[in-house]
C-alpha cells in the first residue's frame, strides 16, 4: 500500500523543458525546464517582468512557445495536433485579477464549467458546485454574484472554480496581488489547505510565508530563465546569487512585517 | 369638405407600416450587426477587414442614396424585383447592421477579454466563451446603444416615402394634397413619431433596468 502511494506521489505530472518565448523580437523565456510531481506545490517569483505570467501561460497554451516541450501526465501538449480544449480542462487558472463571470452568481460561476465543458446535468453540476464552495467556505454566497462579494470572496470563487473541473494541476498567477492587504489571509488559508490536500499546483506569488509553509520547491525566476531553485526556506534565506538575494530583501521590506 | 376625423384612421394605419418597416430594419440589423460584431472582435484579420469595409460603406452613404441604389440599382440588376417594402426593411436592415455592429463590438470591448479568456482557460471553445460568457453580458450592456439605434432607424423610416411605402409620411402626403391642408396632418405624424419614439426607448430602458446584474455597475 505504501509502495503504490509513494509511487504515486513520484508519478510526474507536469513536465517543461527548454522552454523558450518571444515577443516581438524580445526573449521573455531562456531555456525554462522543470518538473512538478503529484501532489507538489512548487513556488515560482521574480521580479516583474521576469516571464512568469508567460510561462504559465505557455503551460496553458493560452500562448505558443516558440521552442522547447511540454508534456501533461505524458502527453505531450507542444504538437500541433494537441486538442487544446481538452488540455484546458486538466489544467486549472487562476488569475490575478479573479476574472469571475460577472452575469453569473458564485454557484455559477463555478458550475459552468462543468455543464458546458463537462455536460454535467445541471443539478449533478450544482450539487458539485455547492461542495466545492463549501470548502473555499462560500457556501452560504453561493447566491451572490461577483460585484456583491469582496475581494477575497472573489478570488475563492475563481479557486473553486478552477477547482470543480477536477484538474491535474492548478495555476495561480500571482493569485493575491490585487487583493487588499487584510483579505489576502483568507484567500491563503484555501490554498494552504489544498496544498495539504495534495492538489498538485505551480503558485506564482511573493507571499513568502505561504510558501516556506506549502511550498515543495521554490524556482526564482530572473530575465527568462531560472536562476535559483531548491526548498523555498533555502532559496529565501540562503540566496546565491546577488539578484534573488536583492529581491528577498526588497520583499522582506514590502511585506515582511506582517507575518502570514 | 373633408375633416380631421376622416384622415386620421388612415394616417394611423401608417404606424403599423412604420413599425414594419422599423422591426424588420432592426431584426436584420440584428442577424447581420453581431456576427459582424463577433468577427471584428475574435475573427482573422480577412474577417475583420471585410466587416470594416461593409459598416465603412453603410454608414458613409446617406440612406437616400442606398434605397435608390438598390431599389432602382442592384436588385434590378441582380434579378430580384422587390416591391418597395421589402426593399426598405432589406436596405433599412442591412445598414442598421453596419452601426448595430459598432454598438456590439463596443459592448463586448467593455466586457473585456478576462473573462474570454478565463471561460477558455476552463476549456469552452470560442464559440462557447461567446456564447456562454461574452455575450449574455455585451447584449445587456448594448440595450442602451440599442434603444438609440431604434429611435434612429424610426426617423430615418420616414425616407421611404420616397419609394411610396405606405408608412406615416406617405399617407400624411396624401391627406396634404387631397385637402391642401398641410398643418394638422404634418402635426398629426410628428406626435405619431414622438409617440413611438418615446415608448419603444421607454420599453427598452425598462427592459435594461430589468436585466441589470446585482451589484454591478457597467463603465460605459
Ligand atoms: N502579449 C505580450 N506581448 C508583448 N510582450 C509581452 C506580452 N506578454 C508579456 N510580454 C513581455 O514579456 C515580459 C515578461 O512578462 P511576464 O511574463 O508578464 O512577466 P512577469 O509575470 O514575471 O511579471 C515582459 O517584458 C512583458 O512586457
Ligand atoms: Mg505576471
Amino acid at each position: 500500500m505504501e509502495d503504490v502511494e509513494s509511487m504515486v506521489e513520484d508519478e510526474i505530472v507536469l513536465k517543461v523543458e527548454d522552454l523558450y518565448k518571444s515577443y516581438n523580437n524580445v526573449i521573455v523565456l531562456k531555456g525554462i525546464s522543470f518538473e512538478v510531481r503529484r501532489g507538489e506545490t512548487k513556488i515560482i517569483c521574480g521580479p516583474s517582468g521576469s516571464g512568469k505570467s508567460t510561462l504559465l501561460r505557455c503551460i496553458n497554451l493560452l500562448t505558443k512557445p516558440d521552442k522547447g516541450m511540454i508534456w501533461l501526465e505524458g502527453e505531450e501538449l507542444t504538437t500541433r495536433s494537441i486538442n487544446i480544449n481538452k488540455v484546458r480542462q486538466k489544467i486549472g487558472f487562476v488569475f490575478q485579477e479573479f476574472n469571475l463571470f460577472n452575469h453569473l452568481t458564485a454557484l455559477r460561476n463555478v458550475s459552468i464549467g462543468l455543464e458546458v465543458v463537462k455536460k454535467m446535468k445541471r443539478e449533478e453540476a450544482y450539487k458539485r458546485a455547492m461542495e466545492v464552495l463549501r470548502k473555499v467556505g462560500l457556501e452560504e454566497h453561493a447566491h451572490k454574484y461577483p460585484a456583491e462579494l469582496s475581494g477575497g470572496q472573489k478570488q475563492r470563487v475563481a479557486i473553486a472554480r478552477a477547482l470543480a473541473m477536477n484538474p491535474s494541476i492548478i495555476l495561480y498567477d500571482e493569485p493575491t496581488s490585487a487583493l487588499d492587504p487584510q483579505l489576502i489571509g483568507e484567500v491563503l488559508e484555501v490554498m494552504k489547505a489544498l496544498a495539504r490536500e495534495k492538489v498538485t499546483s505551480i503558485v506564482v506569488t511573493h507571499e513568502m510565508g505561504f510558501a516556506q509553509s506549502v511550498g515543495d520547491e521554490m524556482l526564482f525566476m530572473y530575465d527568462g530563465k531560472i536562476i535559483e531553485r531548491g526548498p523555498p526556506e533555502e532559496v529565501i534565506h540562503n540566496p546565491k546569487t546577488e539578484i534573488a538575494k536583492k529581491f528577498f530583501e526588497r520583499i522582506q521590506e514590502l511585506y515582511g512585517r506582517e507575518k502570514r | 369638405m373633408v375633416s380631421v376625423v376622416d384622415y386620421v384612421p388612415y394616417i394611423l394605419e401608417g404606424v403599423l407600416w412604420t413599425l414594419g418597416l422599423v422591426g424588420g430594419g432592426l431584426l436584420i440589423g440584428f442577424i447581420v450587426g453581431l456576427p459582424s460584431a463577433i468577427a471584428q472582435v475574435y475573427g482573422h484579420r480577412f474577417l475583420k477587414i471585410m466587416v470594416e469595409v461593409y459598416a465603412w460603406f453603410f454608414r458613409s452613404v446617406p440612406l437616400l442614396v442606398l434605397l435608390f441604389l438598390f431599389y432602382w440599382g442592384i436588385f434590378p440588376a441582380l434579378g430580384f424585383k422587390l416591391d418597395p417594402l421589402t426593399c426598405s426593411i432589406l436596405v433599412l436592415g442591412i445598414r442598421s447592421g453596419a452601426y448595430q455592429s459598432q454598438i456590439f463590438r463596443g459592448a463586448i470591448t467593455s466586457v473585456g477579454e478576462g473573462q474570454y479568456i478565463a471561460a477558455r482557460t476552463l476549456g469552452m471553445s470560442k464559440m462557447r466563451a461567446i456564447y456562454h460568457i461574452v455575450l449574455p453580458q455585451a447584449l445587456r450592456i448594448s440595450i442602451p446603444g440599442w434603444a438609440n439605434e431604434y429611435a434612429i432607424i424610426l426617423k430615418d423610416s420616414a425616407i421611404c416615402f420616397t419609394l411610396g411605402v405606405m408608412e406615416i409620411l406617405t399617407r400624411t402626403r396624401y391627406v396634404v394634397m387631397a385637402t391642401l391642408e398641410p398643418l394638422i396632418p404634418y402635426f398629426i405624424a410628428g406626435a405619431l413619431f414622438i409617440v413611438l419614439t418615446y415608448s419603444g426607448t421607454k420599453i427598452l430602458n425598462t427592459i435594461y433596468d430589468k436585466l441589470k446584474i446585482p451589484g454591478l455597475i457597467w463603465r460605459m
